[in-house]
């Protein structure tokens, strides 16, 4: 018997995973990586003529959280229809009792990829937006994302911003029938959700989050989590402990950030949940005001800072107005000549 | 499930009353565990090849002899773990009493491939030896998927089916850095449907063999269920 070597050995583990989908409508082409939930491979949908992802739960633990999550995942998603969300074609369950989940194969980078190549606030902003303009429509349909991140954040060939893995996302308010929410229905051991339990990725998980509150993070732990994206898009490193630390951070930046900007992500990350905004269509709403150069919420101006932002606003009227000013004394002047 | 789902677990049929039935399940876990035990004592304890060798044989004959295995708590330890540090305690033994101990009488003496099991210790030099529980597991799990290979290649063979068999071998078992079901189609002069049916059944008989296998070893059902788990990824218990 030959002694099999640690990749032939890492390999027939997959194999020994490799989930049997119904051969007749798929066929499982490769395993595209392997997390915490489950893995996922990469098919060809034979009926449709096309390569698709599937992501299979791990076996479910005593608890079943996995396969619950999973689960909660595909649900979300499925309601959820929105250009930066992945689409779910189909679901199910495999004869081991693995769930699964068949959606959209995204080709292109993660977030942590494309960052290096974005150059100035601009292009920063826009891609940002994006990423908070999705969140903000999941948040108006009543889920919170819980784990945003830049690894959870994915650019398409076509320059798209997708938000990726809703699996510890939360539906807020009352389900809908034979629908049964992670934390509507109340802490369970091993649901990710009761008290005490961490959901999150340090670094860029709210305050409430890190304390074990999991069940009480609403939209604004969301809104922290895009503030600390938006923070680690500028500097490369996650948040700091404090809404302070931040700010100086930034302002630290050889091409840091207005103090406008700046404000807006300290806003987000914001210790308590009552002081940021309260979801992140406000937040949205907030930087589409930066960006026309009008009064954000994040800053209270000074007068001084208000007639800056004005002029700068309205630079290109004032100084034509100031030309045709000019123009007319030096017509005047010559007239008197 | 494809599994025998009634089968006892190693330990109730180690603790039966029927002599036959505590021989065989003896007999699955030496052969389950004599190689890794084997790499462990030559690795973690510097015996000579001679004296691991012996070593191994006597631990499996005094395990059945002096009842070791019928000690086990699944409540304490994973049966790995218990059959591990059984084995560092005799061999702690065999070293106090500077000798080897006696093969039983009524327990089978197992014919093992020592010699072949000692030339696999050439691509083991580099073996990290600081975690022992990681390295008896890791060495106990290649050789589980050793045995299923080895099993799906003769069943393969006794059913006529060898087509299957070196289809898995080329994608799964020594693939290239170019190894696709069109390279494999090729190569064996299939069509890539054909290979991707045959992989799909060497495949599910590798996995169901790995499987029983496993079950072979497991202390326990639930034991089983959770090394399933924790090993695979997957769920068995349906």
């Amino acid at each position: 018997m030959t002694r099999l070597s640690d990749q032939a050995v890492a390999r027939l583990r997959d194999v020994v995973a490799w989930p049997e989908l119904p051969p007749e409508r798929y066929e499982v082409r490769r395993l595209l990586g392997r997390g915490g939930m489950g893995a996922v491979y990469a098919a060809f949908d034979r009926r449709l003529g096309r390569e698709v992802a599937v992501k299979v739960s791990n076996a479910p633990s005593a608890a079943g959280d996995l396969e619950a999550r999973l689960r909660q995942e595909s649900r979300v998603l499925a309601r959820l229809e929105h250009p930066g969300i992945v689409p779910v074609h189909d679901a199910g369950e495999l004869d081991d009792g693995r769930w699964y989940y068949v959606m959209k194969l995204v080709r292109g980078q993660t977030l942590g990829e494309h960052v290096p190549s974005l150059r100035g606030e601009a292009p920063v902003l826009s891609v940002f937006e994006r990423a908070a303009e999705t969140v903000a429509f999941a948040h108006a349909a009543g889920i919170v994302h819980r784990d945003l991140k830049p690894s959870n954040i994915m650019m398409g060939s076509f320059g798209e911003v997708l938000v990726l893995d809703w699996g510890v996302a939360k539906i807020l308010g009352t389900p809908p029938p034979g629908e049964v929410p992670t934390d509507v229905a109340g802490p369970t051991p091993g649901d990710g959700t009761a008290s005490g339990t961490r959901i999150g990725t340090p670094g860029f998980m709210a305050p409430e989050q890190q304390r074990g509150d999991a069940s009480t993070a609403g939209p604004a732990a969301d809104v922290y989590s895009l503030g600390a994206l938006l923070y680690w898009m500028f500097t490369g490193r996650p948040a700091p402990p404090t809404a302070d630390e931040a700010t100086l951070g930034l302002a630290a930046l050889p091409d840091a950030p207005s103090r406008r900007l700046r404000a807006i992500v300290r806003k987000c990350l914001a210790e308590s949940p009552a002081d940021r905004y309260p979801d992140a269509g406000a937040l949205v709403q907030d930087l589409a005001r930066y960006r026309a150069g009008l009064a954000v919420r994040a800053h209270r101006e000074s007068p001084l800072e208000r007639a800056g932002r004005i002029v700068d606003r309205y630079r290109a009227f004032i100084l034509l107005i100031l030309a045709y000013l000019l123009m007319r004394a030096l017509f005047a002047w010559s007239q008197r000549l | 499930m494809r599994f025998p789902a009634t089968r006892q677990s190693v330990l109730e049929r180690v603790r039966s009353e029927d002599p036959g039935v505590r021989r065989d399940a003896f007999g699955d876990l030496a052969e389950g565990y004599w190689k890794p035990s084997y790499h462990y004592v030559r690795l973690q304890w510097r015996l000579t090849p001679e004296a691991a060798e012996d070593a191994v044989q006597a631990f499996f004959a005094t395990a059945f002899e002096k009842h070791y295995i019928e000690r086990y708590d699944p409540a304490k330890s994973r049966f790995r773990t218990f059959l591990r540090v059984c084995l560092d305690r005799y061999v702690q033994n065999l070293r106090k009493a500077a000798g080897a101990g006696k093969r039983g009488g009524d327990a089978t003496v197992l014919s093992l491939d020592f010699p072949g099991a000692e030339r696999e210790l050439d691509a083991m030099a580099a073996a990290d030896l600081s975690d022992a529980d990681r390295f008896f597991r890791d060495e106990t799990v290649r050789f589980l998927f050793a045995r299923a290979v080895a099993s799906l290649e003769a069943s393969c063979a006794r059913e006529g089916r060898d087509l299957v068999f070196r289809v898995f071998e080329h994608h799964d078992l020594k693939p290239t850095a170019d190894t696709t079901y069109a390279t494999v189609a090729r190569d064996l002069g299939l069509t890539v449907s054909q290979v991707t049916n045959h992989l799909h059944a060497a495949r599910r008989e590798f996995r169901d063999l790995a499987l029983q296998h496993l079950r072979a070893i497991s202390g326990t059902e639930e034991e089983y269920l959770r090394e399933a788990r924790d090993l695979f990824g997957l769920d068995v218990s349906a």
